[in-house]
C-alpha cells in the first residue's frame, strides 16, 4: 500500500481591507483641520505716542546721548541723527519710499545702533498724507530686526531688553508727529 | 475597495484609493500651515493688514477696528469714515471725539476690574491697545485716532500687520 501523501491544497481567498473607518477618520480630521486653519498669520508693530504729564521733570543729568529723526513724507524719508550735547556730530540721510530702499534705510540705521548701542530709540515723523501701508514698510525697516543683522546689546541691560535686542532693532518708536497738528 | 452588486448580479466596485490621497494631501498640508499663535482672529472683511517682517504676534483681540468705512470699537461703531476722514460731527480739536468717549470708558471699566494698586505691569497694559486699521487709510485718520486714545490715557499701540512668509 502506497502512502499517499496529503498534499494541501492552499485556497487564496480575496481578503479586503476595510476602509471606511479610515476614511470616516480622514473626514473628520480634515473638517477640523478646515474650521480651525488660519490662513493669515497676524503680526503686531508696536508703537508709542507721546504724552502730557503734569508730574515735575527728573533731575538727573542727562549724559550725550545719540538722537535719531525719521521724518516720512509721501516720497521720501529723511534721518537725522544728531548727539543732544556738543560736539553734536549730525548725520542727515535721504532715502525713497520704496522697498529697494528700505534696505539702505536699514543699514544705515543698523550702523547708527552699532556704534551707539544704548540709542533704542526712534522719533518717528510723518506728513498727514502717507498712507498706513508705507508707514507699515517703514517701520518695519526702523524697528524690526532682520535675520541677519547682530544682536546689539547695550552694556548692563536687563533681560527684558536683551529679548527686545534679540526682536528689534530700535525697540522704541515714538510717533512723535501725533502730537503735531 | 467598496462595492454594490447590480440586480444582474455584476459587482460594481468603487475605486476609494485616489480620494484617500488627496485626503492625505490636503490633512498634510492643514498640518503644516496650522497655527499655534495664542490668538487665533479673523481680520474684519473691511480691512486689508499692510504686510511686515514682524515677528511679534498678536496676543490680545484688537479693541479699535478701523475698516474703509467705519470706526468700531469692541464691535461697537462709533464713527463713520467718509472720504478716507471721520465725519466732520465727529472731530474735536483734531481727535475722534466718540472714540474719546468709548476708550474713557473702557478704561474706567478696566481700572473697576483691575482695582485697588496698579503695579507697573498693570500700568502698561491698561495703556496699551491693539488697532487693525486699513492698509489704505492715511496718517490723518490715524493721528486722529491715536490723539482721541492719548486724551484717554492709551499711549502704546499695536498694531496689526500681515506676517511675511508665513
Amino acid at each position: 500500500m502506497s502512502r499517499k501523501k496529503k498534499v494541501r491544497k492552499v485556497k487564496y481567498r480575496d481578503i479586503e481591507l476595510n476602509i471606511m473607518p479610515f476614511i470616516d477618520v480622514f473626514s473628520l480630521l480634515n473638517t477640523f483641520l478646515l474650521m480651525s486653519a488660519v490662513f493669515l498669520s497676524i503680526g503686531i508693530l508696536e508703537v508709542q505716542i507721546p504724552f502730557l504729564t503734569s508730574a515735575p521733570p527728573e533731575k538727573k543729568e542727562e549724559s550725550r546721548s545719540l538722537e535719531i529723526k525719521v521724518d516720512m513724507e509721501k516720497a521720501k524719508i529723511e534721518v537725522t541723527a544728531a548727539y543732544n550735547k556738543p560736539p553734536i556730530n549730525e548725520q542727515k540721510r535721504e532715502f525713497k519710499v520704496d522697498k529697494a530702499d528700505m534696505a539702505n534705510l536699514h543699514k544705515f540705521l543698523l550702523e547708527l545702533r552699532r556704534s551707539n548701542p544704548e540709542t533704542d530709540k526712534v522719533q518717528f515723523f510723518t506728513e498727514d498724507d502717507v498712507v498706513w501701508k508705507d508707514i507699515a514698510m517703514v517701520l518695519d525697516a526702523v524697528k524690526v530686526r532682520a535675520p541677519n543683522d547682530p544682536v546689539i546689546v547695550p552694556a548692563g541691560a536687563s533681560e527684558l531688553d536683551k529679548r527686545l535686542a534679540a526682536e528689534f532693532l530700535y525697540p522704541k518708536v515714538v510717533m512723535a508727529s501725533v502730537m503735531l497738528r | 475597495m467598496a462595492g454594490v452588486s447590480t440586480d444582474s448580479g455584476e459587482s460594481l466596485s468603487l475605486n476609494l484609493m485616489p480620494m484617500l490621497d488627496i485626503f492625505s494631501i490636503l490633512i498634510t498640508f492643514l498640518l503644516m500651515s496650522y497655527s499655534t499663535d495664542p490668538v487665533s482672529y479673523d481680520v474684519n472683511n473691511g480691512v486689508e493688514l499692510p504686510e511686515s517682517m514682524t515677528v511679534s504676534t498678536l496676543d490680545e483681540m484688537p479693541t479699535i477696528k478701523v475698516t474703509k468705512t467705519d470706526v468700531i470699537i469692541n464691535d461697537k461703531k462709533v464713527a463713520s469714515i467718509v472720504a478716507g476722514d471721520v465725519e466732520e460731527a465727529a472731530r474735536s480739536q483734531g481727535a475722534v471725539f466718540p472714540v474719546f468717549q468709548e476708550l474713557q470708558k473702557l478704561a474706567e471699566a478696566t481700572k473697576k476690574v483691575i482695582g485697588g494698586r496698579l503695579s507697573e505691569a498693570d500700568k502698561a497694559r491698561l495703556s496699551t491697545l491693539t488697532m487693525e486699521m486699513d492698509q489704505g487709510h492715511n496718517f490723518k485718520l490715524m493721528k486722529r485716532i491715536m490723539l482721541a486714545a492719548q486724551q484717554a490715557e492709551y499711549i502704546t499701540f499695536k498694531l496689526m500687520v500681515a506676517r511675511q512668509g508665513d
